[in-house]
């Protein structure tokens, strides 16, 4: 399966036919909610109007770092149309958050981030809640700012959290002063392995943070009624945050309902649990609906969600030969004034440094550290674009040090079939090396090109993470099928697609499912559009609701048709006994008749899966050094650099993914081009950055570049399919992060190889570029 | 607030003589207030229904651009793109489609940033912004017009009308260019324009340079026209344009770019628009804007 490039080069052979073999080549259909989105009718949580709402702002920190001397609310109270005003002491005393248990709803006592919320309004209009915040006083105390990761590893840092020692933490986390959270991953003998190398090659990589940046920026309306609470939000998680909004205001489960209207992009901005509690408490001391929306500055500055600053130090030993003996590497990560749910970063950053090629001797630790930032949590793939960019330059370095082409060098160290990974994880049948193969076929990498051009080439991988999840899917009097699952969709399609998975197993099009979704009140539990997890977990759950529909289906059928339920087949819309389609029934009618005694509904739940087994020996260890249903890919990029200014521009980018199956063609190829485009902008120009203050400069659309439309170069996909183990229905794997990894690697690679001088710095603006040539 | 539609010229200048600020297309203005960077006026009268300031007229002494032309009138008008041409490569940058369909060329003008897009070629081009008050219009040379950052030397109830520009001399060209960073909704971080003349035998007649985003407004580069006339383009010229530029700017260092940073790019950006212009000028047709038509600033 192939995408056609939008502007097709007559000078390459057409890597674009499809495999007619492929499960998905000829599945291709537009998701349902998509027409609602484009044409303006779908309604996102900041449409929504409720009877007597008020209005809430939050008055921040602020400041970096400082502890609170004054907090006065009296004057906002005082205000007319001012209904409620909360503060710390106001809710109840409880430390949250997934790992490690550090954060309150507002800030007690100190501030750690400029961000923090010290108080929360809710007024009869916004200008008077505005107001209303202005006119608490707030007096802070300034404490020294930790303002580099680097920094809050020294022994006389200051602490951003003294009292650490006390928080609530999960035992597997190792965590010590400013240490979040410290893993390492120590396989072989890497000083033997090094030894053993004809040459030992270093390298030093810096990231800077980024955002997600979602176009819509969060809302949330909270409405109670009696005991129960309604949340409206614009969470990637609404199970998350109603645990969230359970623990920190001690309410039972089943008093909090949350409903996810169209969500306006996530990309893991709006994962974790985010300001519910506070809207939640705000109208239960109003007695009244509550409504919150960011502006733009509020979505950069508050969420703990920011794109994690990175900084790599990479060691390798090569043999001439081409193999590679042994590689060492350290990690620093920037987790920002808490923990958020970035517990688990350094194991993976860890595993992304090492990287998806046979190491016998690897020795990798991985520090997350506190600062005085905003907190860092999982935007689309946690730490992999960063470490992938380290270390695929580093491999660029490698190969070139011994005079080998840097995509032979790949294919001929990648991890294939039967190999053992950097944690000693052995795969089973993936698709790397078709994957390095194929992309790189479909772009010109060994043409000529002008001066100013040259394609770079980076690998990747990603995980599949299985998880609990649940969907109830039936089939009403008339043959009409709903699936009612907890799942949410963030943009991917994901749920779109659960109706194909659906109206496979019972004979019906995907169009005759209806999904409700995004409704803690109606559907089981789901973890939410995080992971990249909703097709291999809930599409495992659907089809296992389906099946037992479609079982009894067949039942209904054989009596009908006076058959053996096992010889009835559903397809197109009817039951028919198999060999004989004459001998059949139509669906609806079999509906119909179910409808006057047992109905057609079910429940299915995804059943765990197991981990593999990794043979490395792993300090703190979070789960993810040994893979489900890993997922690969390899970017091809070509880039122009302007050398007299240092404006890189891509040109065009041939990609090549291992998802495992391919379920919807348009939803897939969908995701790789949203990847590569958020890839570009953090390779080039997305960059949050921080004054000396610890408060950021550019925290707004004017001065935080995204990419447009305009700079979207033509993007060539293949899918490669290549059997073997798979995680979800049909062998299908994740898809959502994996094209997002890749990309500002392969332009790194391509940019050095244009001015001969590596960029070690991300994003690699203009002026770095050029700076380099000085 | 108190809000007013002026349906003539006179009542536009009698609400500015009450006090009035005036807005246009609002592409500044409003979002300069939603950003929180100012407030808006305690009084605002609304010009954009003045259709007598939308027109371009030429007549022999040169072209009268109406102060409520839109960029994206700029970008596409065959005068414009044929004789000032670096004015429409520069509409042609601004913003967005629907920033260029309401931006107007008076409001880019008066809002007075150093890192305006069209001011430069004004520059370069001659151009004289007529200020119209209930008093009479004066014509003002933008060197003066320009006194600091959204700074102007006009007065409170003065409004721009027109930009003025001679007539373009035989065999000449002009061009603008900008170093950016993505090809929409972006802000120059430096830009040049340049403005060439050639003589019969195509060695330079008359040439100018004006600069953006590398001063407190923008600059033309002093000593341009002795420093090229007589010569013919070539790489030692466009080296002697950017050393002259680079030399003549005073950056300052912001997110977008540092001041050593911006003081090379400038020289690398005038270069460019010099060597367009001149090709303009003997006659060779580049696309409008010269940065997507030879990739200038950014690859093509």
């Amino acid at each position: 399966m192939t995408d056609i490039a939008p502007v097709p080069n007559p000078a390459l052979p057409n890597p674009a036919l499809p495999n007619p073999s492929a499960p998905g080549a000829t599945r291709r259909f537009v998701r349902a909610d998509g027409p609602d989105k484009v044409t303006g009718s779908g309604r996102y949580a900041a449409d929504l109007q409720l009877s007597g709402m008020l209005h809430a702002k939050f008055r921040y920190a602020d400041v970096a770092h400082g502890r609170i001397t004054t907090l006065d609310t009296s004057a906002a109270r005082a205000m007319p149309g001012v209904l409620s005003v909360l503060t710390h002491a106001d809710v109840p005393d409880v430390r949250y958050s997934p790992g490690i248990s550090d954060r309150t709803l507002f800030a007690k006592d100190v501030v750690r981030f400029e961000g923090e919320v010290v108080a929360a309004v809710a007024a009869t209009t916004k200008e008077i809640a505005q107001a209303a915040v202005d006119a608490i006083v707030v007096e802070i105390e300034p404490l020294p700012v930790v303002n580099d990761a680097e920094e809050a590893m020294a022994a006389d840092s200051p602490l951003v959290h003294t009292d650490w020692e006390s928080y609530e933490a999960d035992e597997a986390v190792v965590r010590s002063g400013n240490t979040v959270s410290f893993s390492s991953i120590t396989h072989g003998d890497v000083e033997a392995g090094l030894s053993a190398a004809d040459h030992v090659i270093t390298s030093h990589h810096v990231a800077d943070a980024s955002h997600a940046a979602p176009i819509e920026p969060r809302a949330i309306v909270a409405q109670w009624e009696g005991q129960k609470v309604t949340v409206w939000t614009s969470s990637q998680v609404p199970f998350d945050a109603r645990a969230g909004i359970c623990q920190t205001l001690q309410l039972p489960t089943n008093r909090v309902r949350v409903i996810v209207p169209h969500l306006g992009g996530g990309f893991g901005g709006k994962c974790g649990f985010h300001f519910e509690a506070q809207i939640a408490a705000l109208a239960k001391a109003a007695k009244r609906p509550v409504k919150l929306v960011f502006s733009r500055r509020e979505e950069f500055l508050a969420p703990d969600r920011r794109r994690e600053g990175m900084t790599v130090e990479i060691t390798s030993g090569v043999k001439n030969d081409g193999s590679i003996t042994a590689r060492k590497a350290r990690i620093v990560i920037d987790s920002g004034a808490y923990a958020s749910d970035a517990a688990f970063f350094p194991q993976l950053a860890a595993m992304h440094v090492g990287g998806p090629y046979k190491v016998p001797n690897v020795e990798i630790e991985a520090h997350l550290m506190y600062t005085n930032h905003q907190p860092s949590g999982s935007v689309r793939a946690p730490t992999a674009p960063q470490a992938c960019w380290a270390l695929e330059a580093h491999t660029d370095q490698l190969a070139d040090t011994l005079g080998i082409d840097p995509v032979q060098f790949r294919l001929q160290n990648c991890v294939t079939e039967g190999d053992t990974g950097i944690a000693g994880q052995v795969y089973g049948a993936i698709g790397l090396k078709e994957c390095i193969e194929k992309a790189v076929a479909a772009s010109d990498y060994g043409a000529e090109l002008p001066d100013d051009e040259a394609v770079g080439v980076a690998v990747s991988w990603w995980p599949s993470f299985p998880g609990p999840s649940g969907a109830h899917v039936k089939i009403d009097d008339d043959g009409a099928g709903q699936i009612i699952t907890g799942a949410q969709e963030c943009g991917t399609g994901a749920v779109m697609t659960l109706r194909q998975l659906a109206a496979d197993e019972v004979g019906l099009q995907p169009e005759d499912f209806e999904i409700i979704y995004q409704d803690t009140g109606v559907a089981p539990y789901d973890t939410g559009a995080t992971g990249s997890q909703t097709l291999i977990n809930n599409g495992r759950a659907v089809v296992r609701a389906a099946r037992q529909i479609a079982d009894e289906l067949r039942k209904l059928a054989a009596d009908h048709l006076e058959a053996a339920p096992g010889d009835i087949v559903l397809a197109d819309g009817s039951a028919h006994v198999a060999g004989t389609p004459t001998k059949n029934v139509s669906i609806p009618e079999l509906a119909g008749i179910a409808a006057g005694g047992e109905l057609l509904a079910a429940h299915g739940s995804a059943p765990p899966l197991d981990y593999p087994t990794v043979a490395a020996t792993c300090v703190g260890e979070q789960g993810v050094a040994g893979w489900v249903a890993p997922q690969f890919a390899c970017h091809a990029v070509r880039v122009k650099v302007d050398a007299e200014t240092g404006v890189a521009r891509v040109m065009e980018i041939s990609t090549a993914h291992d998802s495992g199956t391919i379920l919807n063609l348009t939803g897939a190829l969908g995701q790789v081009h949203g990847g590569v485009l958020m890839g570009i902008g953090q390779a080039l120009t997305e960059v949050t950055r921080y004054s000396d203050e610890g408060l950021q400069m550019n925290a707004g659309m004017l001065e935080y570049k995204l990419q447009t439309a305009a700079d979207a170069p033509p993007i060539t996909t293949q899918f490669v399919e290549p059997g073997g183990e798979g995680a979800g229905p049909e062998g299908a794997k994740g898809l959502a992060e994996a094209p997002n990894v890749p990309t500002a690697a392969a332009i790194h690679n391509a940019i050095t190889k244009v001015i001969g001088t590596p960029v070690n710095k991300l994003p690699m603006t203009a002026e770095r570029i050029w700076e380099v040539q000085q | 607030m108190e809000f007013s539609i002026a349906t003539t010229v006179a009542e536009a200048l009698d609400a500015l003589q009450n006090g009035a600020r005036p807005v246009a297309g609002g592409t500044d203005l409003v979002v300069g207030v939603r950003h929180g960077k100012s407030s808006f006026p305690d009084q605002l009268v609304a010009i954009d229904r003045l259709n007598e300031l939308k027109s371009i007229d030429a007549s022999d002494a040169g072209v009268r651009v109406g102060s409520l032309v839109t960029h994206a009138q700029l970008m596409t008008d065959p005068l414009i793109t044929d004789r000032y041409s670096a004015i429409a490569d520069a509409s042609a940058l601004v913003g967005s489609p629907a920033t260029r369909n309401v931006g107007t060329l008076g409001g880019n003008v008066m809002n007075g940033s150093p890192a305006m897009d069209t001011g430069a070629p004004l520059m370069v081009l001659g151009a004289q912004a007529e200020l119209a008050s209930s008093a009479g219009s004066v014509l003002v040379d933008l060197a003066d017009l320009w006194t600091g950052p959204g700074q102007t030397s006009a007065a409170s109830d003065q409004l721009c009308v027109a930009l003025k520009m001679p007539v373009r001399p035989e065999r000449s060209g002009s061009a603008y260019v900008r170093l950016e960073y993505r090809r929409a909704m972006e802000i120059a971080v430096v830009g040049a324009a340049a403005s060439v003349a050639l003589n019969a035998d195509g060695t330079i007649a008359d040439a100018s340079v004006a600069l953006a985003a590398v001063a407190p407004t923008i600059i033309a580069v002093d000593g341009l026209s002795t420093l090229a006339a007589g010569r013919t383009v070539d790489e030692q010229l466009l080296a002697d344009v950017a050393s002259a530029a680079s030399e003549h700017a005073s950056p300052i260092s912001d997110l977008r770019a540092s001041d050593t940073y911006r003081r090379h790019t400038v020289g690398v950006m005038a270069k460019r628009a010099f060597d367009a212009a001149a090709r303009r000028a003997t006659g060779e047709v580049i696309g409008i804007p010269v940065n997507r038509a030879i990739g200038i600033g950014a690859a093509s």
